[in-house]
């Protein structure tokens, strides 16, 4: 090669270098005022972003939305999938870096937190002290302000949704005063702020109840979808020592919501024989990080696009999960804090959406019936299936739990186009109509596709929630596109 | 033998334009909002292209044919570099006019210096093998791409034709023109 050859060899990777930085830096930039969830369905410009640390600089963008009369919207992890925590042309609160520990009360078991924190920053927090979260999602991604305000669930039997963990909050109203909310002192606000959808002004920090970092042994063993339901009354509704359950359903189009597996972490107490030694607790205790991101997000991507694939996942989940745990000790934390971050997908194609249906205990397999029906008719790319217990929980204006329930969480795959968010739409409500006509419910954090008619079946307080959020927020400054959706 | 070279080059050409192809037309249908806008944007592509064909052979018998086949690489190197902060529907039309205007640049004077490096006994044998590698390589990128597609996101697939374009350049950089030009 001449000399001058590998000159202009030298210089153009230098020139190409530099356009690769600046590109990626503008990539970076561009278009910051856009704001979607994670399912990147429906995005909407907003006329500002406000993030701090400060409450204050949350209290004088109000003032200012007051002033120049814009609507004031609120986001987490943004993990919600209807365009709950944003709004067109509004001032955007975005509450992840409000997110410092206030004070753990180890003795009272309680830790009061800013609400931008994530749950894994709370179990980072607790963990030294052998405590533990009572009531939190599946994962540990969402911040505790969206936490509340969809009112969350997880997969403890023995708590039914979050409200009943929570001790009180402050919340920041329309008027940019702050009021302490506890269940005796302001019920009603109490009872409509968690699940609220951020409707009612923002969240402040939260003072949430612990229990103990227990120990658990898992089993998984797998069940026959008509024989659950007995299950989970004998061995999972009141029992003290089930710490955690959940079950799977298949999506691999051989069995479609036929195999079924289910997971029981019993509590193993300090009395016990069995229980861990002071050494052995030690290498149990500290915190486990995610692993094989990588290998699990391709494998997922794998099963997105093939059949096949999700037959293979399927295998080696039950390979994984079905075998080998039965006698490995876990901490309450480690179990709750699951893989998540391969599903991280942004494709510009298609989506991966989540849905929830509750359903009376004893009418679930009935309604997993009619689901694999749609499912088939519709031509759904269902990717994942799992199952849990959801006890009786109304203490929320919008409550999910009329009754005991077992709920579905669906994991679908669908074209982005126009045309793909319809298909949706109208299997959405098929679903919808068969959870209703079993007297159960769906999950209101995850699209707008059911009707009116649907949200006001399952949610006959809804009329009484739209009359609060009247009383509380009178010119409608708290707004997002769930409320836009279905206010009128 | 200089034709090496040229194979080469334009093989990694054509697989980096090649796996943003598919992306690219899904990029396009993304941005117009419309069908009408859709279709502007890829007939400006054509238009241009068709445009500057005459004026490309022209030039390249005079200044040589390898200084076009390195703008149409690092051109296209650079303007996928773009593609990722590209928003208005202006800006897509301007690229798209630009993109016409590189393939032009690259389909004329790889036909030019693929006759300069053969001869009238085997030219045939010449050109069928280099047509065999070049559309092998593309047809191979394109099928990548489909499977890709799914598992990477739109901005890194630009930005690694973008590598590959500018990689093509470098291999151009070789090419040695050995026959006497303007004559
Ligand atoms: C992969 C995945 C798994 C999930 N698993 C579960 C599960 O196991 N159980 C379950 O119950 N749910 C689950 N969800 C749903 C999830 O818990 C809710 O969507 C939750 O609201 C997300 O929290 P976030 O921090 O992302 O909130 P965001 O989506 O950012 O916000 C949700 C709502 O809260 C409001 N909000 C956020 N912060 C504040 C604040 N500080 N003050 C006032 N309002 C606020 C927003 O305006 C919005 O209306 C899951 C979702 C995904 C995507």
């Amino acid at each position: 090669m001449s000399l001058k050859t590998r000159w202009k060899i030298l210089l153009a990777i230098s020139i190409y270098g530099v356009l690769v930085s600046l590109s990626i830096l503008f990539h970076q930039q561009s278009d910051d005022l856009l704001v979607h969830d994670v399912s990147r369905l429906f995005p909407d410009h907003v006329n500002e972003i406000v993030e701090g640390n400060e409450i204050e600089s949350f209290q004088n963008a109000i003032h200012d939305a007051n002033e120049n009369d814009l609507a004031v919207s609120i986001g987490g992890a943004r993990h919600s999938q209807g365009g709950h925590s944003y709004y067109e042309d509004s001032v955007f609160l975005d509450m992840t870096s409000y997110n410092d520990i206030v004070s753990i009360e180890p003795d009272e078991k309680l830790i009061t937190v800013e609400s931008g924190a994530t749950w894994a920053d709370v179990q980072e927090a607790v963990n030294p002290y052998g405590l533990s979260v009572k009531v939190m999602q599946s994962s540990n991604v969402f911040t505790i302000g969206g936490s509340l305000s969809s009112n969350v669930h997880g997969r403890d039997p023995r708590y039914g949704s979050i409200i009943e963990t929570v001790h009180s909050f402050r919340l920041l109203q329309f008027d940019g005063t702050i009021v302490d909310v506890t269940p005796e002192e302001h019920p009603s606000l109490f009872q409509s702020v968690i699940g609220g959808f951020g409707l009612f002004g923002v969240i402040l920090d939260v003072t949430l109840e612990l229990q103990d970092n227990e120990i658990y042994l898992a089993t998984t063993e797998s069940i026959d979808l008509d024989e659950y339901p007995e299950y989970i009354r004998k061995h999972v509704m009141d029992q003290g020592d089930v710490g955690l359950h959940f079950a799977r359903l298949s999506a691999s189009p051989d069995d479609l919501l036929e195999d079924m597996y289910f997971t029981t972490y019993h509590v193993v107490d300090e009395s016990e024989s069995d229980y861990p030694t002071k050494e052995e607790l030690d290498d149990l205790t500290p915190l486990q990080e995610e692993e094989h991101v990588l290998r699990d997000k391709f494998a997922f991507g794998l099963s997105r696009k093939f059949d096949w694939a999700k037959t293979a996942v399927w295998d080696l989940q039950q390979k994984l999960y079905g075998e080998n745990d039965e006698d490995e000790w876990i901490t309450r934390n480690n179990a709750m804090r699951p893989p998540i971050e391969f599903l991280e997908y942004d494709s510009s194609r298609n989506t991966d959406i989540l849905q929830e249906y509750f359903v009376p205990v004893d009418h679930f397999p009935t309604f997993v019936g009619d689901l694999r029906e749609i499912v088939r008719k519709e031509d759904l790319n269902l990717l994942n299936a799992t199952v849990r217990y959801m006890p009786k929980s109304t203490d929320a204006t919008m409550s999910y739990a009329k009754e005991d329930m077992l709920a579905i969480v669906i994991y679908v795959n669908h074209s982005m186009s126009d045309k793909g968010i319809e298909h949706m739409e109208q299997a959405t409500q098929q679903m919808v109509d068969a959870a209703l006509d079993l007297g159960g419910t769906y999950y209101l954090t995850y699209q707008l596709y059911p009707t009116k008619e649907q949200l006001k079946e399952a949610y006959p307080n809804f009329d009484e929630f739209l009359r609060l959020k009247e009383q509380f927020d009178p010119n409608k400054r708290f707004m997002n596109n769930f409320y836009e959706e279905y206010e009128s | 033998m200089m034709l090496k070279w040229v194979v080469r080059s334009q093989s990694v050409l054509l697989f980096g334009t090649g796996l943003v192809f598919p992306f690219y037309i899904v990029f396009l249908s993304e941005s117009g909002a419309s069908f009408s806008e859709f279709g502007l944007a890829y007939g400006l592509f054509t238009v241009s292209a068709a445009l500057v064909h005459h004026w490309v052979g022209r030039y390249s018998d005079l200044f040589g044919r390898k200084i076009f086949l390195l703008v149409s690489a690092w051109g296209n190197a650079i303007v996928y570099l773009v593609f990722p902060v590209v928003q208005e529907m202006l800006a897509v039309y301007i690229i798209q006019v630009v993109l016409g205007i590189l393939g032009a640049l690259q389909k004329t004077s790889e036909k030019a210096l693929v006759a300069d490096f053969t001869d009238g006994s085997n030219r045939g044998v010449l050109i069928g093998r280099y047509h065999f590698w070049i559309s092998l390589w593309s047809g191979a990128a394109v099928m990548v791409s489909g499977f890709l597609i799914d598992l990477l996101t739109l901005s890194v697939i630009f930005y690694l034709g973008s590598f590959i374009c500018f990689l093509s350049g470098v291999l151009t950089l070789f090419i040695q023109e050995e026959k006497e030009l303007g004559s």
